[in-house]
């Protein structure tokens, strides 16, 4: 088995996305700058393409079909395959983004590889790549071995760092068009809505989130969190109790019949703890709770908590946030 | 229409967790399994098209050993599935998702299909591989992270939102197709107990998977809990001001998270 590795890149307004940067980052400590590979698929991308190697990854291949700009997995996947042929590729590593998890899938049955996603570790040794990744929520990690001599993994979101800048010449070659696999032919994407109004992170991408529960009491008081959010730039998430009460939208709900998120940093505001909120936050690195009741299951995740009115306590900390940052 | 839904047993959400005796996996002792969370949303949003659709079936397929993949195959019908499909794994059989999503391929591939859903990903592995290897073996485009699913029959075509990184994306497709749930924004129904009695006697086509590969799967190696955690360390202050600049100091220096 070569220990080669191609990296998928996605590019966002001609530049690569955060969460390949992330994939770049984990590929150099995994091999030496010659063992990389870099690709992208879109005729916008070419500006993407460029930048892996200030990266730190000169060799790049770049797919300029303009039918790959609609960034549809299953579309771009015979083009991927290719590319990590032509590269000799034993492992594709590509960011923790809905596009990569679904590529990881896809290219897992076309590639004949072993698949694995949401990954907080790749190691290598003799018989091949192990990952390892939080199950169950967070609440548990497992280990696995990829079998075989080609894996394809997905990294969890904020995991890893990004790579460290590398002054390399860009050398970008351009891969011929693969044919759309039939059933892609009439698919159509209409458009995009940025979400989160106000220009905030979205909550599943950001690196901090701060949520409310019941202890909020109306939804005229939800501003607070909103509020805090802002000054630390953060997304605004939300307990079962606020969105079942229709304070805010089902999107904003952080759990398990909501979205699960492992943010940087993660505040909880007014939220007891109920093991459906546990279930979709716990595998924040850090967890804030601010409660005014010390007995709250929170507390006993939370690795610093402040027991104590929110209403007195959250606008005190958005104050000190904004002078902290010179807002 | 005819409509296949995968769904999952999983463990239920409150499951105190236990490392099996091999260290490998989850100890399923005395864990009750249930329908995966983003499976129920699959299951109302093909019972919501099968009563929009004249002509429509449901079919619910799932893989899995006895008796939580049967019991959760039942549930399905309760809700309102015509018919259900259990492919029978043998106990200790491989638990790699894409081996899971060839075996469920396998056995769809004989079914009338024309729209196949499933939840995003399962609460217990949180793979979330099944929609896209679906969509590749089977040669059918595949739309994970989907809400507000519509059928249009007159032109023929699905249309629906996804949430991505970078925002809201609307897409068409025409079907065959398949469809992988966001969270429970339908807000899925529950069944009705004549319905559950009725649903014990009901049939249930079972199919053998096929023989895995040889090779190119991930296999478990070790299965761990965290170390409990100790609860948070309590801030202490005379007034919120106080409170609030220990916090961002703690923040800042200590835990490394401040912006």
């Amino acid at each position: 088995m070569t220990g080669r590795i191609l990296v998928v890149g996605e590019a966002r307004g001609g530049h690569l996305a955060e969460a390949t940067l992330e994939a770049i980052g984990t590929a150099r400590t995994l091999a030496g700058a010659d063992a990389i590979s870099g690709y992208v698929a879109g005729a916008s991308a070419q500006g993407a393409a460029a930048e892996f190697a200030r990266y730190g990854v000169s060799d790049v291949r770049w797919a300029s079909d303009p039918a790959l700009d609609d960034a549809a997995a299953g579309k771009v996947t015979p083009s991927v395959a290719a590319a990590a042929d032509a590269t000799g590729a034993s492992l594709v590593l590509v960011g923790g983004t809905s596009f990569g998890r679904e590529l990881t899938g896809h290219l897992a049955v076309r590639w004949n590889a072993a698949a694995a996603t949401g990954v907080t570790d790749v190691t290598r040794d003799a018989t091949g790549w192990q990952v390892r990744r939080p199950v169950f929520g967070g609440r548990a990690t497992e280990t696995r071995r990829l079998d075989g001599d080609r894996a394809v993994v997905a990294l969890r979101p904020h995991a890893f760092p990004i790579a460290a800048e590398a002054s390399l010449g860009p050398h970008v070659v351009p891969v011929d068009p693969v044919e759309t696999p039939a059933g892609w032919r009439e698919v159509r994407r209409l458009g995009t809505e940025a979400v989160a109004a106000g220009g905030g992170p979205s909550l599943t991408d950001a690196s901090i989130v701060v949520s409310g529960g019941r202890g909020v009491r109306a939804p005229e008081n939800f501003h607070l969190v909103e509020d805090l959010a802002v000054a630390l730039g953060a997304a605004v998430g939300a307990s079962r109790a606020v969105t079942d009460a229709g304070w805010r939208p089902g999107s904003y709900q952080v759990g398990q019949t909501g979205k699960a998120v492992s943010p940087q940093l993660y505040i909880a505001i007014g939220i007891s703890g109920a093991i459906q909120h546990l279930v979709g936050m716990v595998s924040s690195r850090v967890i804030v709770a601010i409660n005014s009741d010390g007995s709250a299951p929170i507390f006993k995740v939370a690795d610093y908590g402040v027991v104590g009115d929110l209403f007195q306590i959250v606008p005190a900390l958005t104050a000190e946030v904004r002078r902290a940052r010179g807002m | 229409m005819e409509i296949v839904v995968c769904v999952k047993p999983v463990p239920e959400a409150e499951t105190r967790l236990r490392v099996a005796s091999d260290g490998k996996r989850l100890d399923v002792e005395a864990v009750k399994f249930v329908l995966a969370g983003y499976d129920e949303s699959a299951v109302e949003q093909a019972l919501l098209l099968k009563e929009s659709v004249p002509g429509s079936a449901v079919t619910a397929v799932s893989y899995g050993p006895t008796p939580r993949t049967e019991e959760v195959l039942r549930a399905a019908i309760a809700l309102g599935c015509d018919r259900a499909v259990w492919v029978e794994a043998a106990a200790g059989a491989s638990d790699d998702p894409i081996d899971v999503a060839r075996a469920l391929a396998a056995a769809i591939r004989p079914l009338a299909h024309d729209l196949l859903l499933c939840g995003k990903q399962a609460g217990d592995d949180e793979a979330g591989l099944v929609a896209a290897a679906l969509g590749e073996l089977l040669g059918v485009p595949d739309f994970g992270y989907v809400t507000d699913l519509k059928w249009d029959a007159g032109r023929g075509r699905l249309t629906f939102r996804r949430s991505a990184e970078t925002g809201v994306e609307s897409w068409e497709a025409p079907l065959p197709c398949v469809i992988g749930l966001q969270q429970a924004w339908n807000d899925p129904r529950t069944a009705k107990l004549p319905a559950i009695l009725k649903s014990r006697k009901a049939p249930i086509a079972k199919v053998t998977p096929p023989a895995v590969a040889a090779a190119g799967r991930s296999a478990a190696e070790k299965f761990e809990l965290p170390p409990p955690r100790t609860g948070a360390k309590l801030i202490e202050y005379k007034t919120p001001d106080e409170a609030a600049q220990k916090l961002v100091r703690i923040l800042r220096e200590e835990a490394k998270v401040f912006p």
